[in-house]
């Protein structure tokens, strides 16, 4: 190994190793989170603030907690309660819906594109 | 129509199936994530540099990854999208750190700023073209570190066979 060939790996271990520190650094809270509900205008809520929201879906009532700059379903009147079990949406991107009561949550930071491209 | 077969282009021919031979061969390794390959056949590519220059690398290089892609079943996919952006990248970077470096680095040094940059250029591609999302960039640091170490091997590797090479 010549002088420069350890000169390049020594930026290499610093390439890595600030590239662990960017992308690996804990996710940025969200912002907001757009709500859907069937056959209604998207509302979107700031996280900002620790509430509860009360969205009116197809079946009835359904009760959004947000807290911490997280939201989550809290109280639905669907069957498998798969929209509750989903648990804490926090980064951006993160989704849960309720079918069956025409209900989704996606929270939304800086920009959205798509998840992935499949061939 | 004839075509001169000048001794530079038997040597690429010659190199370019070896590079073939250790890519069909590591292909039968499994892979433990996607994106996670040794790349054996870049041993070819910086030992032809280092021996020959900067085309005769080039023309291996991309040679490889054509015909590879064949052997494979590949050509004109996504992955070979991935695979020929990864030998381009890693080609500029090559050329660059040759004009740059002025016989200052060696096989080692060559392997790893290849690698790092067929890496590089790969996941850019793969993020442009297949998957717009930036969660793709969590895998860039455990990618990176794989090239660095794999890059280092193949670079010990083709230190050996340069020597091997010019003591001839």
């Amino acid at each position: 190994m010549t002088t420069a060939d350890k000169v390049i790996l020594v930026l290499a271990l610093a390439l890595i190793a600030a590239l662990y520190a960017h992308f690996w650094a804990p996710a940025p809270m969200a912002e907001s989170a757009r709500v859907s509900s069937a056959g209604k205008p998207d509302l979107w809520l700031a996280l900002g603030a620790d509430r509860a929201v009360v969205i009116e879906g197809v079946l009835g009532p359904t009760d959004l907690e947000i807290r911490d700059g997280r939201i989550r379903f809290r109280r639905a009147p669907c069957l498998a309660k798969l929209c509750i079990h989903s648990g804490w949406l926090a980064s951006d991107g993160d989704f849960a819906a309720c079918l069956p009561n025409g209900v989704a949550v996606q929270v939304v930071g800086k920009g959205m594109g798509f998840d992935a491209i499949n061939f | 129509m004839e075509f001169e077969v000048t001794r530079e282009d038997i040597r690429i021919a010659w190199l370019t199936a070896l590079a073939l031979g250790l890519y069909v061969l590591e292909m039968a390794f499994p892979s433990p994530l996607p994106g996670f390959k040794p790349g054996l056949a870049n041993i070819v590519t910086v030992a032809a540099l280092v021996c020959f220059g900067w085309a005769t690398a080039a023309w291996i290089a991309l040679l490889r990854v054509l015909a590879g892609s064949l052997l494979a079943g590949t050509f004109l996919s996504p992955g070979f999208a991935l695979s020929l952006s990864g030998a381009l990248a890693s080609l500029m970077v090559l050329g660059l750190a040759v004009s740059v470096s002025r016989k200052a680095l060696s096989e080692v040094g060559y392997s790893l700023l290849a690698a790092l940059a067929h890496m590089g250029g790969q996941i850019g591609v793969a993020y442009c073209l297949f998957i717009p999302h930036t969660g793709l960039f969590k895998l860039l640091p455990v990618l990176m570190s794989a090239a660095l170490v794999f890059g280092l091997l193949n670079g010990i590797i083709a230190r050996s066979m340069t020597q091997v090479l010019l003591a001839k």
